[in-house]
């Protein structure tokens, strides 16, 4: 092999090599190799559960997800680390982050540093103790290197992906290069039959003899790697996360740009594309998923686990439309918005009492359904930082004035990307109104550990038979009901529909029921 | 014998110390040295405490946590742990069970907060079946929804501590001690003290507790029983960082500095001959 040869032959740094191998592509940008770090950091924060989103439009694979609600052995799926992760470096200087340590956890107190401005750190060194709930944790250094600067002082309290400290890592410590480049990979599908060690709640570190632990190994299988084909550069042979991208990132580059290599390689002769003769580059642009498009990522990872089944309807909205009409004439409070929203919320949750197993969490451990008694009901909002829902809480024991200003708060705390954790955490269902935006409604997922979604299109006024057959116009709202087969049937789901519909087309009942 | 059964078993082997009436800071002290100098598996049950003791998480804070002014007056000790987690008053009808293991003494399991917080309630679930509706809920030992039982832990790089507070009996007043913390459970739901814990001695006698904890252990290790006699200081360099806060640090009034010295004396004192810093004979 062309490039094993070369590579043996001429040890360069990794931005020398990459620029060698691959003379068509610019060398790679710190964001293009931090988009492959933060898909890791992406899978190891996997269990963070700050971030709860629903999604429009996607399909589905059935898989069995993770509880957060009954007694949580999720060791499998488990992709926390007591090291620190760092970004990949920049003129030597790595920003440390503080690295999920555990089911979300937004936030550790930083209680003391071991080490100190200008020492030298050994890979697997104790650098700080953080506590994080019930626990202090030890962070260990991931890389050996230098410690260049302290960003906090103990008392502080550091959000998980923010740089506790900076480092010098030696380069040869954050790529450690095999001596042989490795085969090209071939895409493979993962196998989702069967999920790892769920009713255990044990993993087993090796597979097949090969020692990583379980955050590597669900890396490996999102790029289609086999890890027995990995060498590994960790201690005693393990596995590491940089191994798994630089096996994916050679077999990406081999495939990519082998023939550009053999040209380089027989004499420097570079035949320029149309394209760059006419000076049009078209580069592609990676973007390192931050926030709420990386709480998403994780969010749909965990989504695709559900078996869902989607039930979808019609509701007449004429009643609605007079009376937010009526709402708004009445209003005297300028600082108050009414929208359809709160309504629709308020008669949601008197159908979530008629029928709260819609209001529930499954634990695919225990096999246990948890109804939740607080109508936490969580609302999809797209905002300048991406999808978020947070929730308004007991919406039960809201009025529906009540829930127009707490949604009125969330939406402009959003906007501000300023929500707490609290107020986007232990949302029980989940609304999701793209109609807001377009189409005629969706097909959402299921925000785990919730076990439906409900997205709703836009109201639109179509021509509808009238009992007396003659052609009026009618609101007609289109809803989606995603739920989770193995809490819901067709039969409970349609019901609960048909609850909340009538007090959608006869607002009047809202009145009757509400206490 | 027991060692070589143990590897026959494949079950890794723990150091049992079980003792009574050991002072709180006493077992702390005792819990952080072997966390940090042995490289030994240990589970420690202490059968009940000494005086009312209030224990706090290693950053908790008096003022937010406690009626100060009370503890003060009542002289009631605080201590602040070397693991994190919230706040506890501790007497003779606490029972506490510590598991201090290497990181890779479980098979399997990972050491970070929550596997190990499941793990160690898998040591308990069995003791309830017919009795209570045992679970662990969010990060406390509960019977139904109230809690008989809370968990701190400590993790090291190759080592961990998960050590727990069970309610065998308490006395209601010294509940009082005790601020509403800011951070609850989210099961706790606005509860104060009293409605939110129960008495582990309402389910089960102290002895089948013990008893049943032992045996839960026994099949998830193998036992090598310790006495106090058996564990020596041989780390006398080690300073542990548990230890019992000064009546300033619980803020007490700056100005009174004349009294408060005295006061300072006296409460350390009263203290100190209930709660040994002594090495473990």
């Amino acid at each position: 092999m062309i490039c094993r040869q070369f590579h043996q032959k001429n040890p360069r740094s990794l931005s020398q090599w990459w620029r060698f191998v691959s003379s068509a592509t610019a060398p790679p940008s710190r964001a293009s190799s931090a988009a492959a770090d933060s898909e890791l950091v992406s899978a190891i924060r996997a269990q963070d559960d700050i971030f709860k989103k629903p999604k429009m439009l996607f399909s589905s694979k059935n898989r069995c997800p993770e509880s957060s609600w009954s007694i949580p052995i999720g060791i499998s799926r488990c992709r926390f680390t007591t090291q620190t992760m760092a970004d990949v470096p920049f003129n030597g200087v790595v920003d440390v982050p503080l690295a999920q340590t555990g089911e979300g956890i937004a936030e550790c107190e930083l209680l003391k540093w071991f080490v100190q401005e200008g020492e030298q750190v050994e890979e697997f060194q104790p650098l700080c103790e953080v506590q994080s709930d019930k626990a202090t944790i030890e962070i260990t250094s991931r890389y050996k290197g230098r410690v260049s600067k302290v960003v906090h002082v103990p008392g502080d309290i550091v959000k998980v992906g923010e740089t506790l400290l900076k480092m010098v890592v030696d380069e040869d410590a954050l790529f450690s290069q095999p001596s042989e480049i490795l085969e090209v990979i071939k895409a493979q599908v993962p196998d989702v039959s069967k999920p790892e060690d769920a009713g255990s709640g044990l993993s087993k570190p090796k597979v097949g003899g090969v020692m990583s632990t379980p955050a590597v190994r669900n890396l490996a299988k999102q790029y289609g790697v086999n890890i027995e084909d990995v060498r590994g550069t960790g201690k005693e042979g393990r596995v590491l996360k940089e191994d798994i991208l630089a096996y994916a990132a050679r077999g990406g580059v081999l495939n990519e740009t082998s023939a550009s290599a053999n040209q380089n390689l027989e004499g420097d002769q570079i035949i320029p594309s149309i394209s760059s003769t006419y000076g049009w580059e078209y580069e592609d642009q990676t973007i390192p998923l931050r926030g709420f498009q990386r709480a998403m990522v994780k969010a749909m990872t965990l989504a695709v686990k559900i078996p869902h089944f989607h039930y979808v309807d019609e509701i007449n909205c004429n009643s609605l439309v007079e009376l937010k009409a009526s709402f708004q004439r009445a209003n005297s409070d300028a600082g108050v918005k009414h929208t359809f929203l709160p309504v629709l919320i308020k008669s949601l949750s008197l159908a979530l009492s008629k029928y709260p197993m819609l209001n529930s969490c499954f634990s695919d451990e225990s096999q246990e359904v948890t109804l939740k008694g607080s109508h936490n009901i969580g609302i999809a909002m797209a905002t300048p930082h991406g999808l978020v829902v947070p929730n308004i809480k007991k919406v039960q024991s809201l009025s529906i004035f009540e829930i127009t200003k707490e949604l009125a708060r969330l939406q402009e705390l959003a906007l501000a990307n300023k929500l707490s954790s609290d107020d986007i955490s232990r949302g029980t269902i989940t609304l999701s109104n793209i109609g807001a935006i377009g189409g005629k409604f969706g097909s959402p997922l299921i925000n785990a550990p919730e076990v439906s979604i409900i997205a709703i299109g836009r109201i639109q006024k179509v021509p509808q038979y009238g009992e007396d057959g003659n052609v009026y116009p009618a609101s007609i709202m289109t809803v989606n009901i995603g739920s989770d087969h193995r809490v819901l049937d067709g039969a409970t789901v349609a019901k609960f529909c048909n609850e909340w519909k009538q007090f959608i087309e006869k607002p009047e009942l809202l009145m009757l029921h509400t206490k | 014998m027991a060692a070589s059964q143990a590897r026959k078993a494949g079950l890794p082997i723990i150091n049992l110390l079980r003792v009574k009436g050991m002072p709180i800071l006493q077992q702390l002290h005792l819990e952080e040295r072997l966390l940090r100098t042995s490289s030994q598996n240990w589970c420690i049950i202490n059968d009940g405490t000494t005086r009312p003791t209030i224990v706090m998480g290693v950053s908790g804070k008096a003022k937010e946590l406690l009626e100060t002014d009370a503890v003060l007056r009542d002289e009631i000790p605080v201590i602040r742990r070397f693991t994190g987690g919230g706040t506890v008053i501790v007497d003779q009808g606490t029972i506490f069970v510590t598991f201090i293991c290497n990181k890779d003494a479980i098979s399997g399991l990972q050491s970070y907060p929550r596997p190990i917080m499941s793990w160690s309630s898998l040591i308990y679930k069995n003791m309830f079946q017919g009795i209570g509706e045992f679970s662990l809920r969010e990060n406390d030992y509960v019977i139904g929804n109230h809690k008989f039982g809370g968990n701190a832990q400590s993790i090291t790089k190759n080592r961990w501590v998960h050590h727990t507070s069970f309610l065998w009996d308490y006395e209601i007043s010294n509940m009082g001690y005790l601020k509403m913390p800011t951070r609850v459970p989210e099961y706790r739901q606005a509860r104060n003290h009293a409605e939110f814990i129960c008495r582990l001695k309402e389910y089960m006698s102290r002895s089948d507790f013990i008893d049943g904890t032992m045996d839960s252990v026994a099949s998830h290790f193998a036992l090598r029983s310790l006495d106090a006699d058996d564990i020596q200081n041989s780390s006398s360099q080690f300073e542990p960082s548990s230890r019992i806060l000064t009546r300033q640090e619980l803020g007490e009034e700056a100005s009174m500095e004349l009294v408060g010295t005295v006061s300072q004396i006296s409460y350390m004192a009263a203290i100190s001959s209930t709660c040994p810093t002594s090495k473990i004979a």
